[in-house]
């Protein structure tokens, strides 16, 4: 019988510095690894621990899968003190992929916030890779300030020029410096004059992830906007340990998020305490 | 279910031949509590058959504290030790197990190391022979004899035990030693019953003061803002033990190693009252308050198992009351929270 708790070695190809505490790691995984957008992987830095994260490159890459990180605790500090060539241990891909087919021929709107931008990138692309099966993308993001925006170049950039005849984008920062040019506010003022944008809420998806703080409060904004609970994908964020739904740790009223997550829909969670915190 | 009468002699005899196969476990009586011990097949004395659960919940033996679950990078698995005998569980410690195959056993992922140790445990239980004042096995619809989950289930009767077969496991033991039984009487029978029906009755009376129309279930479903659980709290310390002697809490942590080659994964038991259970690595936390873990632990065994897999994970066995050096008795705790609903 397989060992799911028996992780393979990954090839660090590349190291990507994002912002001054968030890297992209460029992983080539010995044994190969498909995932679909949404689900998540679990990295080892070899004899300090692992921790979760969903990929960030496109689910339709094959031949290596990138993963941002945030230095946050002890096993993001040790990936961070890591070097090309090093070897990391990956097993997965677990939990729940997006329904992106529930997607299509609908005006699908996605809201990151900070290094939460790093799932949104992997759904994003497997969005624009198919575009035309959707009538639209507006794409919300927001960082602290213009130095926090992860995936600058393709940001504000490169992205922006892909289909701009069907994907928008609404960037904003907290705090702009002096070269900055763009919106400044938090991410849920992007919500504003939303209806320029998507003409029917109450049938459209949205897709949020962030800070818990930012997802409360753009949850919030969205219902007051019309949008439906079932149709409010959240990122949630819990402490895994297993990643199989056997450790109990994300455990979250009946649900256990690394199994039936990590991306829940509004309505199967709102009555569940202490979801925001 | 086939049932044999074995004299006390002839169980002797029966234990020595089985202790002499399979590494063998078995309740011995030291002070007022009884603890699984290893038996060697030169000393079978001193097995306490009755009584109530031993310490050591079952899943000591199937997902022990500590515990290797990978070693990398190289795909070799540890090798199980094969087959073993456990004798002496009881009614609520076969219950724990449909809890622990459900999440072991079930679902995407399987573990393969909890399968294994499943697969070679053989289990003969017995009945309780008396009640203390912590059993509570009748407010959750169980009994203090096994129904179901046994291999081979032994009740004290005079001159000797009725063994009952509950497995082909069982059975295999049972048709390797025939000369040593012979088929239960109707007075064998009846004097089980009259045995069973005596401790049923003892732990009903126990309990009565904790009787309700209400589930445990339909009392804790929405209970978490209840101040209750505020109350309830001001004697726990915090300490973990319900966590760990809870023959269904079965929550873990991985932990990694650097070996003298490669790495090595350990599973260690894991805590849900401890602080960082659900903190993320940021520094979030989902239930900072310990009244909201207290809640929490409640809450999975009477609303995620249920949902989850139809079954309260809580099967009576007390030993979360007997363990609690604040003297919390979720009995109690369950009826504050019926009546300040």
């Amino acid at each position: 019988m397989e060992n799911p708790y028996q992780p393979t070695k990954a090839k660090i190809l590349k190291i990507i510095p994002e912002t001054s505490n968030i890297k992209t790691f460029v992983l080539k995984p010995e044994d190969s690894l498909e995932f679909r957008a949404g689900q998540f992987v679990q990295l080892t830095v070899p004899g300090m621990g692992e921790a979760p994260f969903t990929p960030s490159s496109s689910p339709y890459e094959k031949e290596k899968i990138e993963v941002t990180v945030m230095k946050v605790g002890s096993v993001t500090s040790a990936l961070h003190s890591l070097k090309e060539e090093n070897t990391v241990g990956i097993r997965g891909p677990y939990g729940k992929e997006y329904p992106l087919s529930d997607f299509e021929e609908k005006e699908t709107l996605i809201v990151g916030g900070g290094v939460g931008l790093a799932p949104l990138r992997s759904l994003f692309l497997a969005l624009a890779k198919n575009i035309e099966r959707y009538e639209k993308v507006l794409f919300c993001y927001g960082a602290k300030t213009p130095e926090d925006i992860v995936y600058k170049e393709a940001v504000l950039k490169n992205w922006q020029n892909l289909h701009p005849e069907k994907i928008h984008f609404r960037i904003t920062v907290d705090k702009a410096d002096g070269e900055w040019k763009g919106k400044v506010g938090l991410v849920t003022t992007t919500l504003d004059d939303l209806e320029e944008e998507i003409k029917d809420t109450e049938k459209s998806p949205v897709i949020v992830c962030g800070p818990p703080i930012m997802m409360k409060f753009t949850t919030f904004k969205l219902l007051d906007l019309g949008y439906r609970p079932p149709n409010i994908f959240l990122s949630m964020e819990k402490n895994m340990s297993c990643g199989i739904g056997k450790c109990g740790h994300c455990q979250m009223g009946k649900y256990l998020v690394c199994r039936d997550g990590p991306v829940l829909t509004y309505d199967k969670i709102k009555d569940i305490p202490t979801i925001w915190d | 279910m086939e049932t044999y009468f074995i004299s006390k002699a002839n169980f002797e005899a029966l234990l020595r031949e089985i202790s002499q196969k399979f590494p063998f476990y078995a309740p011995r009586k030291k002070g007022d509590f009884l603890f699984y011990e290893r038996i060697k097949p030169d000393s079978l004395e001193n097995i306490t058959l009755g009584e109530i659960r031993p310490i050591q919940p079952l899943k000591s033996f199937l997902i022990p504290p500590r515990r290797k679950v990978g070693e990398y990078f190289s795909q070799n698995l540890p090798a199980s030790p094969g087959e073993k005998i456990i004798l002496g569980a009881k009614s609520c410690d076969l219950e724990s197990l449909k809890i622990l195959d459900g999440v072991f056993a079930n679902g995407d992922f399987k573990d393969p190391f909890y399968i294994e140790e499943r697969g070679n445990i053989i289990l003969i239980s017995s009945d309780c022979t008396r009640a203390q004042d912590t059993c509570f096995c009748t407010l959750l619809d169980l009994t203090p004899y096994p129904k179901e989950g046994f291999d081979l289930n032994l009740s004290l009767v005079e001159g000797g035990f009725v063994l009952e077969v509950g497995s082909e496991k069982g059975k295999r033991i049972v048709n390797e030693n025939k000369e040593l039984m012979e088929k239960a009487g109707k007075e064998q029978l009846s004097q089980r019953e009259k045995r069973r029906q005596d401790v049923l009755n003892e732990v009903k009376e126990i309990n009565k003061d904790f009787e309700s129309d209400k589930s445990f279930r339909e009392i804790i479903k929405d209970s978490f803002n209840s101040p209750v659980w505020e109350e309830a709290v001001e004697k726990c310390v915090d300490c973990g033990g319900c966590n760990h002697i809870c023959p269904t809490c079965r929550c873990f942590l991985l932990f990694d190693e650097k070996g003298k080659k490669g790495f090595s994964r350990t599973s260690l038991w894991d805590a849900c009252l401890y602080t960082g259970f659900a903190r993320v690595a940021a520094g979030a936390n989902p239930r900072i308050k310990l009244s909201q873990r207290f809640a929490n632990r409640l809450l999975c065994k009477f609303g995620f198992f249920p949902e989850n897999l139809g079954l309260d994970a809580c099967t009576g066995c007390g030993r979360c009351i007997s363990v609690c050096i604040g003297k919390i008795d979720m009995r109690e705790v369950v009826r504050d929270l019926r009546v300040t609903a």
